[in-house]
């Protein structure tokens, strides 16, 4: 049975209008070497759809997580949690 | 194309046996070409540039809608299904093989009622710095414009001057500002296009030409892996977002002088030295022809030649 990768990012620490907007920190986004994470604006709709206000990140590339645990060293927030599984490469053993 | 003779008997036979994806995987980068090419490679046609032709597929109203909800595309539910997770979701054994299905069918879509909001019908192809300037020389519709990378800031959280969008991509990119480079031009002629590639692909990017949507080409990119969300459906999850390129590396094993600096180079991993013998050695099946490796080397012991002409990767794409 694949153990999956699992990663939790606590938005009321950081998400636009929290105390950190993820666009001006990106710290996660820059020390990942497999880029799992993902900065994007949020579903709903936004006032200005050309240029949206309101951001978060969501790991999304879980399978690729190799569980170097740097994004939650670096967190400023100490807003990510990492319960590493089996990455894509361990699960087809190349 | 001297494989036409195959793709005649290709597509004759996949007109009876359209379900036979084993087929469909055959000869898929051919029927871009066979479709779109006018008898030559489809980045090649001057047609698939033009207004009229964008006006026909309604790009405009397209990519407006497209490139609204650009970033938000892996977050989305379709079908019930996002892109968080999607190598465990593509493991299932079921669920894997059904997600394949769906998600290619409309990176390759050509249907009348494509949905931008998941960019159906965007997919492309690597391709050499000479393949690249070419189009921007002589082909690319006007205006031309150089704005930051959006993979790289979704996913690395920099900002990277290095897209180049023409025909009438570039208005719409232009209203998303936090994508226009500030206090440089970005606007740029012809010339300034083809210095601008020149400087990226040396730096080891990876240029790469879209349709959006087919077969409407407005984008030559110039990529980094593994920010590249093309890049990464395609290396990661064996997705045909990005084909390989039309062309192989093959190395001069007289005049390499094991100096490794190629290697550095490649994205793709298909290049490694051997001490023993005091070369590099490349893996042609991992090589996409993107010709980057060849900047590094002073001893002209790199040159593209032609996929077709390797037997085991002819028609590999
Ligand atoms: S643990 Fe390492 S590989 Fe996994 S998301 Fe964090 S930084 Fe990336
Ligand atoms: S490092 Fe932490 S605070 Fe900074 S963007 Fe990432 S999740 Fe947000
Ligand atoms: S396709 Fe390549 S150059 Fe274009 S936005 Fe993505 S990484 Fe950047
Ligand atoms: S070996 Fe192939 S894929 Fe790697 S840099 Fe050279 S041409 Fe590109
Ligand atoms: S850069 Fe050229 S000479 Fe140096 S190892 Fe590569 S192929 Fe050989």
């Amino acid at each position: 049975m694949t153990k999956r990768t699992s990663i939790k990012i606590d938005y009321s620490k950081c998400h636009t209008g929290a105390s950190t907007d993820p666009r001006e920190c990106r710290k996660c986004l820059f020390v990942c070497d497999p880029a799992v994470f993902l900065m994007h604006p949020t579903l709903e709709d936004h006032p200005d759809p050309h240029n949206p206000e309101i951001w978060r990140i969501d790991a999304i590339w879980l399978s690729k997580c190799t569980g170097c645990m740097k994004c939650v060293e670096i967190c400023p927030e100490q807003a990510i949690v990492v319960k590493p599984g089996d990455s894509l490469s361990i699960i087809r053993g190349f | 194309m001297k494989w036409s003779g195959v793709l005649n008997i290709a597509n004759d036979f996949r007109k009876y046996h359209t379900t036979t994806t084993w087929t469909l995987q055959a000869i898929s980068m051919c029927e871009w070409c066979f479709k779109h090419g006018d008898g030559g490679k489809w980045y090649n046609n001057a047609r698939l540039y033009r207004n009229e032709l964008a006006d026909e597929y309604n790009a405009s109203e397209y990519l407006e809608e497209q490139w609204k909800n650009m970033e938000t595309l892996f977050i989305r539910k379709i079908m019930g299904f996002n892109s968080i997770g999607l190598g465990y979701k593509m493991q299932m054994p079921i669920i894997g093989r059904v997600i394949r299905k769906v998600v290619e069918g409309q990176i390759h879509s050509e249907k009348k009622n494509r949905n931008p909001v998941r960019a159906d019908g965007h997919f492309g192809q690597v391709l050499p710095l000479e393949d690249a300037q070419h189009i921007i020389g002589n082909l690319a519709a006007e205006p031309i414009i150089k704005n930051y990378c959006v993979c790289r800031w979704m996913q690395r959280g920099v900002k990277d001057a290095v897209c180049i969008n023409f025909g009438q991509l570039s208005e719409v990119i232009e209203k998303h500002t936090r994508y226009i480079p500030e206090d440089v031009k970005y606007r740029l002629d012809r010339e300034e296009a083809i210095q601008a590639l020149q400087e990226q692909n040396e730096k080891g990017y990876v240029a790469s030409v879209w349709f959006q949507p087919v077969p409407y080409i407005n984008a030559i990119c110039s990529c980094e892996s593994p920010e590249c969300g093309g890049l990464r459906l395609r290396n990661d999850f064996n997705l045909k977002t990005v084909y390989k390129g039309e062309y192989v590396i093959e190395i001069d094993i007289d005049k390499c002088q094991g100096c490794m600096s190629c290697v550095k180079m490649c994205q793709f991993s298909a290049l490694r030295y051997l001490p023993s013998v005091k070369r590099v050695i490349v893996d042609l099946d991992k090589c996409f022809g993107c010709g980057v490796c060849r900047h590094a080397c002073k001893h002209d012991a790199l040159n593209l030649i032609p996929r077709e002409s390797v037997p085991g990767q002819a028609g590999k794409y």
